[in-house]
C-alpha cells in the first residue's frame, strides 16, 4: 500500500493541478460540455487521502481526513464506488470512497483519473461520463440524488464511461453548392450529395474520388445499397429534386474516369423525391416524394423495360455527360398512398416494415408485403426526417418543424406521446441518426447551424458541433465513432474520435 | 297494595284512605272472618275498587313502599312458586310457611284481637287492623257511609226562589201577526223605493281611495330630510370599567411606584392608558384629565369624517373580460421564427405561397422576384425584371406554376419553371402569346389571377385574365371611388371589390352589385375572404381590422383595433381557422377565427400571438403576410428585405 504515502499525495495535487480541465485537443472547434461546466476545481488531494483513510480506517477517520485537506463540511458528503465495464487499465480500485455531495461530473471525472494514475503512472487523463441507475448524471451530485430520490446514506454505484465527444475535427471537405444529404454506411468511403446535382464519393472523407452525374437537379438523398461492405464495387442510389432516382454502380479501385453515369434511372414521382431507403437484403428501394406518395423499386432485373432505348435516347441527347454506360429506365413495383403530404422521410429496418415521415404531420408504418398501413401516429408537427433504431430497432426518432427530436415507442399501446423528447435545438431539425451499434446515441443536425450528440438516458446533449456556419441540413454516423455533416455552408465536416463502447 | 307494612297504627293513612282499607275487606261478618282464604279475589266486586286503591295508594308519598316488587300482576302466578316476588334488591322473597289451620285456629282462641288480623297475600304476611278501620268495614258492610259524620239523607234545599216572582211564561199560542209582514212597513219601503226610483234620495258615492303613491318617497326619505342630509356617525362604544377603574380599587389592582417608573420605558402604544388610583371618598377624586383632549379629538373625528356615505361596487375587472378558450387549446397557430429567406435587396413588397406549399415567390421594390424553397429556404430562382414589384400571386392550380406580378405599371406572367416536366410544358404553351392555344379552352375557367392592382387607370381597375382565352373581362367600368384591392369568392362566382370605404360585391355571371359592407374605416388596404365564403376581413390604414359576416350585416361583425400602423394585408388561413394581420409597425398579428356551421353561433374571435421580428427600414414594417396552404405557418414579407416562416 506504498500509494497511500505522503509523498503520492502530493504527487497527485501536482498532476491535478498541472492537467487542469481535461479538454480536446481543438476547443476552438468542438464545444466540449465540460467547458459549459462552471464548477471550480474540486480540491482532489482531500480526495486521495480520503481513499486512503477509507480503504484501511472507518469512516470517522475519512471525515477526519476530509477536514484535514479543508474540504466542505463533512455532512455533505456521498460515499461511491467506481465501477465500469471498460478494459483493465482503465479499472479503477473498487473501494468505496466518500466524494463532497457538491461534486459535478468534472469533479468526479478527475477523480476517477486520479485513481488511474494512481494506479498506472501512464494513464493519459479523460473525461468519463457516470450512470447512475442507468442514467448519466449531469447535475450535481447532491442535487441529482435529490431528484431522483435516491438515498445518500447507501454507497452509491456510479459507473463511468468514456465520454462521448468529439476530439477532433478534421478539414472539411468543401462542395460546389449545399450539401443536401451524407451516408456513412461504408466505413471507407462517404456519400454526398449536393444541390448542384452530383453526389460525391469521398475516400477517408478527405478526397473526393467519384462525381455521381445525371440529375438535373438538386439531389435531396443518396444512400449506399450495399451497406457496410468493403468491397470494391460501390452500389448507390441518389434521389433528386428532378424527380428522379438513379442507380450508379462503378468500382472504386478505378479512379478513371472521375465521372460515372447511372446505370439505371428510376421514374414515377410527380414531384420532388425527397428521401430514398434501402431495404436490409438490399434488393428493393423505396422513396418518399412531394407527390405524397411512397415508391417501391426494384434494384435489379427491369432490363425488360421496353422503353429502353429511347430513353437512352433522350438521355443522351439532354445529358452533356455523354457516358458510354447504357441507361435503363425502372419503373415503381408498388406505390404505397396514403399520406396526405410530402413524405419528407423514410427508413427501412427490417425486410418487411417501412416507417414513412410525412408534412401531413404523420409517422407511418408500413407493411411492405400488402402495401397497407399498418400503424399511423400524429405527431402534431410536420416533419422532415426518421430513423429507426435502439433497441431491436425498434424506437423512432423524428424531427421536423420545431426544435425538438422525438423518440416514439411504437410497440406502446395506446399512447402517442413521445417516450424521449430532446430539445437543445433553437430551430428545425433536418437530420436525425442513431448509431448503428449503440442503442442509446443519435446524432440530430439542425439549421441552426448544430450537430448534437445524443445518449436517451439523459436529457441533455451529449455533445455539441458548431463547425458550421448556415443551416446543417444532414448529418450521419461514419465508422461508428465519427460524426459527418453537411449544410448550407457547402461543406461537408468530420467530427471524429466519438468513443462510444 | 295500599297496605302499609304491618304499620296498623297510621292514623293518616287510615284517615285519607278509607275506601282503600275498606276494600280488603271481605264479605264476611266481621266476627267470622276467614282471612287466609278471603284474598283470593274469588269476589268479583273486591276487584275493581282494588285497582283504585291502588292507584290512590301510588299517589300517596308518605306510604311505605311494599315489600314485594313484582307489581300489579295476578298473583296466582306465584302460586307454585317458593317465593311470593322479589324485594328491592332483586332477591327473592321466601313464601313463609304456613301455619296450619288448628295452630290458626288455637291462635285464634288464644288471642282475643286475632280476628282483627287479615293475611296480606302480596306480601305473604298477616296485618292486624285498628278499631277504626274494623270500625269502617263494618259500616260498609251494613251498607253505609264509612264514615259517620256523613248525612245520606239532608234536606232539600230549592235553588230557585219563587216568591213574588210570579209565572215567567206563558202558554197562550203565538199571535198571528208575528208571521205575517208588516202592512205599515211595506208601505215605508214601497215609499223609500219610488224615492230612489225618481232620485229623490240620493247617495253618498263611495270614497275613493287614492291610487298613486310616490313612487320615490318612502319614511326613509323623509326621515332623511329631517337629519338635513348628516349621516349619524355613532361614537365609539368604551368597554365597561372593570374593578380598577374604580375610584377606590382594591389594592392588588394599584401599580406600585416602580411598575408607573416602568411604564415609562414601554413604548408609548403598549402604555397602559388608565393607572389606577385609591382616594378615600368620591368627593376627592379630581376631574379627568383628559376630558378636553378627548372632546377635541372626538371633534376632530367628526370633522375629518367624510358626511357622505359613497356605495362603492366591486366589480372584479377581469369578470369583465370576455371568456375566451385558452390559447393552448387553439393550437396549433404560428408562434416563432424558424427560418429567414434572406436575398432580396430591398424591401419585399409582396410574396405568394404555391399551392402545395413547396415553394414560395416573393416580389422586391429592387426589381427581383425570387422563388424559395420553402422546407430549406434555398432560393432556387431569381428574375430580374427592371421594376419595383408591387404584387405578385401564383396560380392557385397546383398543376400550373404560372406567376403574376404587377411591375410598375404592366402585369407580367412568368413560368415559374419548377414542378412537372409535362405541367411545365403546358405552361410553356399556355404563356406562347403568338398562337392562340383554342384547344384547351376546355371550360376551364378558374381566374388564374387572383389579385391585380393598378394604381394608373382610373376606370379599367380590376383585369379579369382568363388565361386559357387570352383576354381580359372588364366588368366594371363604372366603380364608386378608388378601387383598393379585389378577391374572388372561394366558391361562387362572385367578386369582392374594396374601394376607399366600402366593400361591394359583384356577381361575375351577372355583371352587376350584389351587397355593399360599409367598414367605417378611414382607408381600405387589404381584404380577404373566409374559405366559407360568408366572412370577410379587411384591414385599414388606420390599423383596424374589420370582421364581416355577411350573412349578418352590411356592417362590420367585430372591429380590432390591434395595430398603432397601417395594415399592410390580412390574410385567411385554408384550412386551419386562423387569420392574420401584418402592419406597417413591424408586427403581425395571428388570430384564432373559427366560422361555425350553424348559423345561429356568431364567429370566435381570438387574439393569439403577435409576431415580431422584421426590423423597421423607411418607416416601413412587415408589407405583406400569407399562411401557408397546408401548414400552420405564416410567411411575412418585411421592408428590411428578409422573408420570414413563423411556425407553431
Amino acid at each position: 500500500m506504498d500509494i497511500f504515502s505522503s509523498p503520492l499525495a502530493v504527487r497527485l495535487e501536482r498532476t491535478v493541478t498541472a492537467t487542469g480541465p481535461h479538454i480536446l485537443q481543438n476547443p476552438n472547434q468542438i464545444n466540449s460540455p465540460f467547458e459549459t461546466l462552471p464548477k471550480p476545481l474540486f480540491p482532489l488531494p482531500a480526495a486521495a487521502a480520503s481513499t486512503a483513510a477509507s480503504s484501511s480506517s472507518p469512516p470517522s477517520d475519512t471525515a477526519a481526513a476530509m477536514d484535514a485537506g479543508g474540504a466542505s463540511d463533512p455532512s455533505r458528503q456521498v460515499r461511491v464506488r467506481f465501477v465500469t465495464k471498460l478494459p483493465a487499465p482503465l479499472r479503477a480500485p473498487p473501494t468505496s470512497i466518500a466524494v463532497p455531495a457538491d461534486l459535478t461530473r468534472m469533479g468526479l471525472s478527475e477523480i476517477v483519473n486520479s485513481l488511474l494514475l494512481a494506479a498506472s503512472p501512464g494513464h493519459q487523463t479523460q473525461p468519463f461520463d457516470f450512470l447512475v441507475d442507468g442514467e448519466l448524471v449531469r447535475l450535481p451530485l447532491q442535487e441529482f440524488l435529490l431528484a431522483k430520490g435516491i438515498s445518500a446514506e447507501r454507497v452509491l454505484e456510479l459507473e463511468y464511461v468514456k465520454a462521448v465527444a468529439p476530439r477532433k475535427q478534421e478539414d472539411p471537405c468543401p462542395h460546389d453548392d449545399w450539401v443536401s444529404t451524407v451516408d456513412g454506411s461504408n466505413p471507407s468511403f462517404v456519400l454526398t450529395g449536393c444541390y448542384d446535382g452530383f453526389a460525391r464519393i469521398w475516400r477517408d472523407a478527405s478526397e473526393c474520388t467519384h462525381i455521381l452525374e445525371g440529375h438535373s437537379d438538386g439531389i435531396t438523398s443518396a444512400s449506399f445499397i450495399n451497406k457496410g461492405e468493403t468491397e470494391d464495387r460501390l452500389h448507390v442510389v441518389t434521389s433528386s429534386k428532378d424527380r428522379s432516382l438513379r442507380l450508379f454502380k462503378f468500382d472504386t479501385s478505378v479512379s478513371i474516369p472521375k465521372q460515372i453515369g447511372a446505370y439505371k434511372i428510376l421514374r414515377g414521382h410527380t414531384s420532388s423525391v425527397q428521401s430514398v431507403a434501402v431495404d436490409p437484403s438490399t434488393d428493393m428501394i423505396c422513396s418518399g416524394s412531394w407527390d405524397s406518395s411512397i415508391k417501391l423499386w426494384s434494384v435489379e432485373g427491369s432490363e425488360e423495360d421496353g422503353d429502353t432505348v429511347s430513353v437512352k435516347k433522350r438521355r443522351t441527347n439532354s445529358d452533356s455527360s455523354g457516358t458510354e454506360e447504357s441507361q435503363f429506365e425502372g419503373s415503381a413495383t408498388s406505390t404505397f398512398l396514403g399520406h396526405t403530404q410530402c413524405v419528407s422521410a423514410v427508413a427501412w429496418p427490417e425486410r418487411q416494415t417501412i416507417y414513412s415521415a410525412s408534412w401531413d404531420h404523420s409517422v407511418r408504418q408500413w407493411d411492405v408485403q400488402t402495401g397497407k398501413e399498418t400503424w399511423n401516429m400524429v405527431s402534431g408537427k410536420a416533419l422532415n426526417c426518421l430513423d429507426c433504431g435502439g433497441e431491436s430497432s425498434s424506437l423512432i426518432a423524428a424531427g421536423g418543424s420545431d426544435p425538438v427530436l422525438r423518440v416514439w415507442d411504437p410497440r406502446k399501446p395506446g399512447t402517442l406521446a413521445p417516450i424521449f423528447q430532446f430539445s437543445s435545438h433553437k430551430s428545425w431539425i433536418s437530420s436525425c441518426k442513431w448509431h448503428p451499434s449503440s442503442w442509446f446515441h443519435l446524432v440530430s443536425s439542425s439549421f441552426d447551424g448544430k450537430v448534437m450528440l445524443w445518449d436517451l438516458r439523459t436529457a441533455w446533449p451529449l455533445a455539441s458541433v458548431e463547425t458550421h456556419k448556415d443551416k446543417v441540413l444532414c448529418a450521419d454516423w461514419w465508422k461508428g465513432d465519427s460524426v459527418i455533416s453537411g449544410g448550407a455552408d457547402s461543406k461537408l465536416c468530420i467530427a471524429s474520435g466519438i468513443e462510444i463502447v | 297494595m295500599g297496605h302499609s307494612d304491618g304499620d296498623h297504627g297510621s292514623d293518616l293513612s287510615a284517615d285519607d284512605s278509607p275506601w282503600s282499607e275498606g276494600s280488603w275487606s271481605d264479605d264476611d261478618d266481621e266476627g267470622s272472618l276467614s282471612f287466609e282464604d278471603s284474598g283470593e279475589g274469588s269476589d268479583p266486586e273486591s276487584d275493581e275498587p282494588d285497582a283504585a286503591a291502588a292507584e290512590e295508594s301510588d299517589s300517596s308519598e308518605d306510604e311505605v313502599a311494599p315489600r314485594n316488587t313484582i307489581g300489579d300482576v295476578p298473583l296466582e302466578w306465584y302460586k307454585n312458586e317458593e317465593h311470593i316476588g322479589y324485594d328491592i334488591t332483586g332477591s327473592k322473597i321466601k313464601k313463609r310457611d304456613r301455619e296450619g289451620r288448628i295452630e290458626a285456629y288455637l291462635r285464634n282462641a288464644d288471642d282475643a284481637k286475632n280476628w282483627r288480623k287479615i293475611y296480606d297475600e302480596y306480601n305473604d304476611e298477616e296485618v292486624q287492623i285498628t278499631k277504626e278501620e274494623a270500625k269502617i268495614i263494618s259500616r260498609l258492610l251494613k251498607g253505609r257511609t264509612p264514615h259517620t259524620n256523613v248525612d245520606p239523607y239532608p234536606d232539600y234545599v230549592d235553588w230557585f226562589e219563587y216568591d213574588g216572582k210570579g209565572h215567567p211564561l206563558s202558554s197562550a199560542p203565538e199571535p198571528k201577526r208575528r208571521f205575517v209582514p208588516s202592512k205599515w212597513e211595506q208601505k215605508k219601503v214601497v215609499k223609500l223605493v219610488r224615492a230612489i226610483r225618481k232620485g229623490w234620495i240620493k247617495f253618498d258615492k263611495p270614497k275613493e281611495e287614492p291610487n298613486f303613491y310616490l313612487l320615490w318617497g318612502d319614511e326613509t326619505d323623509t326621515a332623511d330630510n329631517k337629519r338635513q342630509g348628516l349621516s349619524y356617525i355613532p361614537a365609539p362604544k368604551p368597554n365597561l370599567p372593570g374593578h380598577e377603574e374604580s375610584y377606590n380599587p382594591s389594592v392588588e389592582y394599584i401599580p406600585t411606584q416602580e411598575e408607573i417608573d416602568s411604564y415609562q420605558l414601554m413604548y408609548e402604544e403598549d402604555r397602559p392608558k388608565f393607572i389606577p388610583r385609591k382616594f378615600d371618598c368620591l368627593r376627592s377624586v379630581p376631574a379627568y384629565e383628559k376630558a378636553l383632549r378627548e372632546g377635541f379629538d372626538r371633534c376632530l373625528d367628526l370633522y375629518l369624517c367624510p358626511r357622505t356615505r359613497k356605495k362603492r361596487i366591486n366589480i372584479d375587472p377581469e369578470s369583465l373580460k370576455p371568456k375566451l378558450p385558452s390559447k393552448k387549446d387553439l393550437r396549433p397557430y404560428p408562434r416563432t421564427c424558424y427560418l429567414e429567406f434572406k436575398g432580396h435587396n430591398g424591401p419585399v413588397k409582396s410574396l405568394s405561397v404555391e399551392a402545395t406549399g413547396q415553394w414560395i415567390a416573393s416580389g422586391s421594390s429592387d426589381g427581383t422576384i425570387r422563388v424559395w424553397e420553402v422546407e430549406t429556404g434555398r432560393c432556387i430562382k431569381v428574375w430580374n425584371v427592371g421594376g419595383v414589384v408591387h404584387r405578385i400571386a401564383w396560380n392557385p392550380s397546383p398543376d400550373r406554376h404560372i406567376l403574376a406580378a404587377v411591375v410598375d405599371h404592366d402585369l407580367l406572367l412568368l413560368n415559374a419553371e419548377v414542378g412537372d416536366e409535362d405541367a411545365q410544358m403546358k405552361t410553356k404553351g399556355l404563356l406562347q402569346i403568338e398562337e392562340l392555344p383554342q384547344e384547351e379552352d376546355n371550360g376551364d375557367k378558374k381566374p388564374a389571377v387572383r389579385w391585380v392592382k393598378h394604381e394608373k387607370f382610373d376606370g379599367i381597375m380590376l383585369i379579369h385574365h382568363k388565361l386559357s382565352k387570352k383576354h381580359s373581362h372588364h366588368p366594371f367600368r363604372k366603380l364608386l371611388g378608388l378601387p383598393i384591392a379585389a378577391v374572388f369568392h372561394p366558391s361562387q362566382k362572385m367578386f369582392f371589390v374594396a374601394t376607399k370605404k366600402f366593400v361591394q360585391v359583384y356577381d361575375l355571371q351577372k355583371a352587376q352589385l350584389v351587397k355593399k359592407l360599409e367598414s367605417g374605416v378611414r382607408e381600405i388596404s387589404s381584404i380577404s375572404i373566409h374559405p366559407g365564403g360568408d366572412n370577410v376581413i379587411v384591414g385599414s390604414k388606420d390599423g383596424k381590422l374589420c370582421w364581416f359576416d355577411t350573412d349578418l350585416s352590411t356592417r362590420p361583425y367585430k372591429t380590432l383595433k390591434n395595430h398603432l400602423k397601417d395594415i399592410t394585408n390580412v390574410t385567411f388561413h385554408r384550412k386551419y381557422p386562423l387569420f392574420a394581420s401584418s402592419s406597417e409597425d413591424c408586427t403581425a398579428y395571428v388570430f384564432h377565427g373559427m366560422v361555425y356551421s350553424d348559423l345561429n353561433q356568431n364567429p370566435l374571435i381570438v387574439p393569439l400571438e403577435i409576431l415580431r421580428g422584421h426590423s423597421s427600414s423607411d418607416g416601413r414594417g412587415v408589407l405583406d403576410c400569407k399562411f401557408h396552404p397546408r401548414q400552420p405557418w405564416l410567411f411575412t414579407a418585411g421592408a428590411d428585405s428578409v422573408v420570414r416562416l413563423y411556425c407553431d
